[in-house]
């Protein structure tokens, strides 16, 4: 395709959107328990497989719109977030004679332990069988543009949410308590801050986006138990490149993959595209060695 | 809906058989030993969710024979018990699995895993200690490769053949100009590097031609690419998972050409539940089976196949799955367990099947015929070559 | 101290014993647990050395095994086998020399998934230049026979203990450490640190590339996406983090325990014994933060005379 109508194509910008948003959402998430607790959640994936899951029997076995279910879903996530913090986490990071990158190295080990459950889990459960539904499958045109109805509720809820995510860190004293804990850890302690109440509360938060990207995705893709890997990964990418625990940046991030998903591909080859992606990725960091856009204070 | 039905050696099954043997009456018709049959299969890993469209049947087949008294091994019937491990989706993995099998716990049969790469991995260890396997999921030019002798398979969906049909095809239903995608995966990229050739012999214009890897999550640009071109035909050659991917933004953008091919994912009954049945209603896919009156069992396995999971058969693997245990049963009635007869059974007979006569050369199977199927008002017909063919080929009406 | 060096030293000579007579009286299962063993002791040995001495944690330690499996592949049967496989090591060491630089540059979780992104680009690279040059699969027959790649294995095992063992002991591994509790220090005392970094980061992965080209003829059918298998590099990780400890006893015991652990589970539980996997390593984590190294000193301090200084 000529390049000029590769950056004027509407389909592509809508395309782009959709897939940025989708990563930002699944980043979200594993942004907020990295930046306040410094883990590396590798069972972030898996949760985002439980969510849709969760969306499609509720959709197949109750009729519930996943629209409607989303929030509930979302809620529950966040749920069982919190169980999780209380019940494992929390006995990790109290631990006395282990010394940070022990705690590191163990909670890498614990969330991978956890990953492995929740695929295995899910497999014995519900079969390994591939999953799939339509809902919302009528395609809208706008001009040139054509557009599956549950890919725009998909971006507009992607895109809300990070959104809605980003000004609730800016605005409220919620998130003011929580960007401190992300970036000065220390100081929030001695500033006041309830910093148990913060990590359960990222947890949740992040769970629960990571529950809702799946109700998303379930509506426009097919899953199974084994496929959250790839979600993780995906995740990972996003924050490292934005920077970590830098919100925002991420979001970011996250276009930029959808950008080079549509327009890196549409320039060169299909072929390419995991080959530019990765390229990128790996050009970028090795030239921002702390992400994109990191602030240069707020590192720990 | 879970019941794989695998027992491990344990001394129950055994100890039951045994005291029933004793009680008078039961004597002949009840062995005294089950016989274990042992195959590795991916529960869990990236494969997973493909290998139980050959899992499924596996277990129905057990369930079928045991119904029956048991599997009849030379003249005497014995029940048959599963020994089967989980090869993670790593060929690596299933060479072990193989290994144990055969030296550590001495089954008397073997079952072939699903996936072309996890037979070709095994043939070795399989000629190493002359243990025949009757394969059924294989499907790639370099099966040809293998030297035969302890494995065979009975596909005809090889890459070559595939674009030599596919191309007859397409030129019958007046295709001039095509759109071909594919992915970088071993089976599907085999059938483009065949099909290529092909298709310019056959005088028809590739407007397009693009891989794509993988873990593809947007074709948005490679279709409208696609669409632009206006084909007559679209070749998507994609596995599972990219099919669903491709059938849903086919349909967003309206890539509406009257000949839809989807290489590998809609004769699992799992395509028409994901992308809906008006969308797939007239893709054409890779299949040489459907129920028909022509071949004996064909409408009992589907029958009963569906009475036990639900839903339909997989057409490619599930018929092929059960090709294989036909075959195996038959020699091994034939034999009892001696490996050289039932090689030399194997490598010689004609055998009967749901899929009609087969019989082999080498390691191909040359009887059935190269074929495709099309989905038809909510069932797969078979609609190329004519030979075997149960409906006319329609074009595609939109998605 | 040195009653618990014996220990270690007779027992690794018994256990050395044992796994090297393995083929002669071993079917081939067992060999293959032997086998299995062997790689994950060679794989995780070599991360140690780059990824426990520096704290540069690498999670694509994986690329370097692809490397030289694809090397193998790529020369199959127009190269003697032996040569392949020692030019397998030198081209992950040639890569990771190349690489090593720009990407040493990134600490941290940054390091850890830059690692990841560099093994996956260089998967997809081969896979889009495969494609491109037609070629679908790779079928490899006439492989060595199983006990040939065994004692081959073995070597590669015991070179990577006996690297680890000499870096943690040297000049060379001191230093490393220092670089690892505090890299702006070290450097502003003179340690060298990229030239440490970079040599580490080869030294670690010449072996891991011979590992990958003598695994590859374990399979007769090569695909790339197999040999650049990211859960090669997870299992590597969870295998050290449960040795714990700063030299090469700690990843031995984790290789040994994770390894016939789940062959234990796989061939006894095959329906969950992935579950069962799972829930072993987070009770581990909670029950054994320091790791079975951590576990086997807690036992040496308690058998001290409680005026002796405790082991570092």
């Amino acid at each position: 395709m000529p390049w000029v109508d590769v950056l004027l194509s509407g389909q592509l910008l809508f395309a782009a959107l959709v897939t940025g948003s989708l990563y930002a959402l699944v980043a979200l998430g594993l942004n907020l328990v990295y930046g306040t607790m410094r883990m590396l959640n590798v069972a972030h994936g898996d949760l985002v497989m439980l969510g849709a899951y969760a969306a499609y029997w509720a959709f197949t076995l109750a009729g519930i719109s996943p629209l409607v279910a989303a929030p509930v879903i979302a809620v529950i996530g966040g749920a069982v977030g919190y169980g999780l913090y209380r019940g494992l986490f929390r006995r990790l990071l109290g631990g006395a004679q282990v010394d940070a990158g022990r705690v590191e190295a163990n909670s890498l080990l614990l969330f991978f332990g956890l990953s492995i459950i929740l695929q295995n889990v899910a497999a014995l459960a519900f079969t390994p069988n591939n999953r799939a539904y339509q809902y919302l499958d009528e395609v809208v045109h706008l001009g040139n543009v054509s557009m599956t109805g549950n890919r725009i509720a998909a971006l507009a809820i992607a895109g809300g949410t990070c959104i809605g995510v980003a000004a609730f860190l800016s605005r409220s004293v919620a998130g003011l308590a929580m960007r401190a804990v992300i970036e000065r850890r220390e100081a929030a302690y001695i500033v006041g801050v309830d910093v148990d109440r913060v990590q359960w509360s990222s947890f949740a938060l992040g769970f629960g986006c990571a529950g809702l990207a799946g109700v998303l995705l379930s509506m426009l893709e097919q899953f199974s138990p084994f496929s959250g890997f790839p979600f993780t990964v995906a995740g990972f990418i996003v924050i490292i490149l934005g920077g970590l625990g830098n919100l925002l940046a991420g979001l970011a991030a996250a276009l930029l993959l959808g950008a080079i998903e549509t327009y890196g591909v549409a320039l060169t080859s299909a072929n390419l595209r995991s080959v530019l992606l990765y390229a990128v990725f790996v050009a970028a960091l090795v030239l921002f060695p702390n992400g994109l856009l990191a602030r240069l204070k707020g590192r720990r | 809906m879970n019941n794989h039905g695998m027992k491990r050696r344990t001394g129950l099954g055994a100890l039951l058989a045994t005291a029933l043997a004793a009680v008078p009456g039961f004597g002949f018709a009840q062995a005294d030993k089950p016989l274990r049959i042992g195959f590795s299969m991916a529960r869990t890993g990236m494969l997973a969710n493909a290998t139980p469209s050959q899992a499924n049947t596996y277990e129905l087949w057990r369930e079928q024979v045991n119904a029956r008294g048991g599997m009849d091994v030379g003249g005497v019937k014995r029940k048959v018990e599963f020994v089967t491990y989980d090869d993670q989706s790593k060929p690596e993995q299933a060479v072990r699995i193989y290994e144990k099998l055969i030296t550590d716990d001495k089954v008397d049969l073997l079952l072939a895993p699903w996936g072309t790469p996890f037979h070709i991995s095994i043939a070795p260890v399989l000629e190493k200690y002359k243990f025949p396997m009757v394969g059924n999921t294989a499907a790639s030019v370099a099966l040809r490769q293998v030297k035969p002798g302890y494995i065979w398979f009975p596909t005809s969906a090889i890459p070559d053949r595939i674009a030599v049909e596919l191309v007859t095809m397409l030129k019958q239903n007046n295709v001039k100009t095509a759109v071909v995608i594919a992915n970088v995966l071993p089976f599907t990229k085999e059938i483009k590097n065949a099909l290529e050739p092909e298709l310019k012999k056959g005088g028809i214009d590739v407007k397009l031609s693009t891989d794509y890897p993988p873990d593809i999550k947007d074709m948005t640009s490679i279709l409208t690419q696609a669409k632009q071109a206006n084909p007559d035909a679209v070749l998507a050659l994609a596995y599972p998972g990219d099919s669903v991917l491709y059938s849903k933004q086919a349909k967003e953008l309206g890539l509406n050409s009257p000949f839809q091919f989807i290489a590998i994912g809609p004769s699992d009954a799992f395509y028409p539940k994901a992308v809906g049945p008006a969308s797939a209603d007239g893709v054409v896919t890779i299949a040489h089976w459907s129920p028909r009156p022509e071949w004996k069992g064909s409408q009992a396995f589907y029958d009963a196949y569906v009475k036990k999971f639900g839903e339909d058969p997989d057409y490619l693997n599930s018929a092929l799955a059960w090709m294989s245990l036909e075959i195996l049963e038959k020699a091994v009635a034939k034999n009892g367990l001696d490996k050289e007869k039932i090689r030399a059974t194997i490598s010689k007979d004609t055998f009967e099947t749901i899929n009609g006569p087969v019989r082999f050369e080498g390691v191909q199977n040359v009887i059935t015929p190269t074929a495709f199927v099309q989905y038809q008002k909510g069932k797969l017909q078979i609609v190329w070559p004519k030979s075997i063919a149960s409906a006319q080929y329609q074009p595609k009406k939109g998605w | 101290m040195n009653a618990s060096r014996r220990a270690w030293t007779l027992g690794g000579l018994a256990g050395a014993a044992a796994l090297l007579a393995l083929p002669a009286f071993g079917n081939d299962y067992v060999v293959g647990v032997g086998l299995t063993v062997l790689m994950w002791i060679a794989l995780t040995q070599s991360w140690c050395v780059l990824s426990k001495m520096t704290g540069y944690v690498s999670l694509g330690h994986v690329v370097f095994y692809g490397l030289g499996a694809y090397l193998v592949v790529v020369t199959w049967q127009q190269v003697p086998l032996a040569f392949a496989v020692l030019g397998a090591g030198l081209l992950a060491a040639a890569f990771a020399a190349l690489v090593g630089l720009p990407v040493l540059r990134v600490r941290g979780p940054y390091f850890v998934i830059l690692s990841f992104g560099v093994s996956e680009l260089v998967k997809f690279s081969i896979m889009a230049a495969e494609s491109a040059s037609g070629t679908a699969s790779r079928i490899l027959f006439g492989a060595p026979d199983l006990s040939v790649i065994y004692y081959a294995m073995a070597a590669l095992a015991l070179a990577a203990t006996l690297l680890l063992g000499w870096v943690s002991r040297s000049r060379f591994g001191h230093g490393l450490r220092s670089l690892r509790e505090n890299e702006e220090a070290a450097e502003t005392l003179g340690v060298p640190i990229v030239r440490l970094k970079l040599l580490a980061f080869v030294l670690s992965a010449v072996i891991p590339g011979m590992v990958g080209g003598v695994m590859a003829t374990r399979s007769t059918y090569f695909v790339v996406g197999q040999v650049f298998d990211p859960m090669v590099s997870i299992t590597v990780i969870a295998m050290a983090i449960i040795g714990g400890g700063d030299d090469a006893k700690g990843p031995l015991l984790g290789v040994v325990f994770l390894a016939l652990l789940s062959e234990l589970l796989w061939a006894r539980a095959p329906l969950l014994y992935m579950v069962i996997l799972g829930a072993i390593l987070i009770v581990f984590v909670l029950v054994l933060p320091n790791g079975l190294a951590g576990l086997a000193a807690r036992g040496r301090t308690a058998a001290r005379p409680p005026d002796a200084r405790a082991a570092p």
